[in-house]
């Protein structure tokens, strides 16, 4: 069982920024929880291989806007897993050439309303 | 139960008792089961999909049984016309007229391509949508699962998938864009890809969108 403070605290250590990364998700704490320390060492090197842009983002050319920024300013950094039956996501996303703003983690129905906010998905499926 | 098109009807008749067990334990009037159970001798997961407004979660006693809710909205999407082309379903389904749009297929292949470079492996897993998509406007068949799957396991590695979409994206454009519009929109797209040409997937859908362009210009 992970702790969901731990949880942040590792992955804000990781992005090293002083803009404060929002933590997002219907059931994240529970969520996290339920995460074995190796899956969590995988979403920390996740973590990681973005930093260090080793993995490829989601970006589209939309003038939609999202918060404070229009969705062709942001990155989409994508992460698949499930634990037992149950499939989850994490969408981290960024400000290009920027700092990082939102980690998302939800199950399928959270992840497609996070898409469909950042414009990411059109239709329902 | 109703039965729509079998691909292996001996190992569906096999199985009609069992699946009409899962369905009977969905609390809802239109539920089916689709995917490699009906048609494979050896399965993973049993996808069971159903239609309903209600929030309550569905659950079916067999842990191998995997339950996607989904929408009224959601019978128009091209997903549901191709989960719901080859299954087992309690009563007769409901049907919608297909909707999808150009501008669906490119959010799909937007998508698509980051996923299928951060995960070469697993690339069967991520292409579903892809293929499907692409099939769709190049032939106007909407492949069901069976079909997809042999589509999917005739490509051998991501390379070959990208290289499909690669050859198969301008003709499709070209046969459902007026030229003035390919024009304005691959090149606004091409702008915004041009400036993250670092990553690799982001490189890709520029050049994409580029040929695209360039195909029209050139006639």
């Amino acid at each position: 069982m992970v702790n969901s403070d731990e949880f942040k605290k590792k992955i804000e250590a990781s992005i090293s920024q002083e803009y404060t990364v929002e933590f997002l998700g219907k059931n994240f704490e529970h969520i996290v929880n339920l995460l074995t320390e190796t899956k969590a060492e995988k979403v920390y090197q996740w973590i990681k291989d973005i930093v260090e842009r080793k993995i490829e983002p989601i970006s589209i050319g939309s003038k939609k806007t999202y918060k404070e920024w229009e969705v062709n300013e942001l990155l989409t950094f994508r992460y698949p897993f499930s634990i037992g039956n149950a499939e989850y996501r994490i969408l981290f996303v960024k400000v290009k050439n920027s700092v990082y703003i939102e980690f998302h983690l939800g199950d399928h129905k959270y992840y497609d309303k996070v898409r469909k906010d950042l414009d990411l998905k059109k239709s329902n499926y | 139960m109703i039965i729509y098109h079998p691909h292996n009807e001996t190992l569906l008749n096999e199985r009609l008792k069992e699946a009409e067990e899962f369905l009977a334990q969905i609390p809802v009037k239109y539920c089916f089961i689709t995917g490699s159970f009906l048609y494979k001798e050896k399965y993973k997961d049993i996808d069971v999909f159903a239609i309903t407004r209600s929030k309550k979660e569905l659950k079916v006693k067999d842990k191998r049984v995997k339950i996607t809710i989904m929408d009224f909205n959601d019978l128009y999407s091209l997903f549901y016309h191709s989960v719901s082309k080859s299954c087992i379903a309690k009563n007769i389904l409901p049907t919608k007229q297909l909707k999808v749009t150009l501008s669906d297929y490119w959010h799909v292949i937007n998508e698509a391509i980051p996923t299928l470079l951060n995960q070469k492996d697993k690339f069967h897993k991520n292409v579903r949508f892809l293929i499907l998509y692409t099939e769709y406007f190049k032939t106007s068949e909407i492949f069901d699962t069976f079909q997809l799957n042999e589509k999917i396991n005739s490509f051998k590695d991501y390379n070959e998938v990208m290289e499909y979409v690669k050859k198969e994206l301008p003709g499709i454009v070209n046969k459902y864009a007026k030229p003035s519009y390919v024009k304005r929109f691959f090149y606004t797209q091409a702008g915004y890809y041009k400036e993250l040409q670092e990553y690799a997937a982001q490189s890709f859908l520029y050049e994409l969108t580029h040929e695209v362009a360039r195909g029209i210009a050139h006639g």
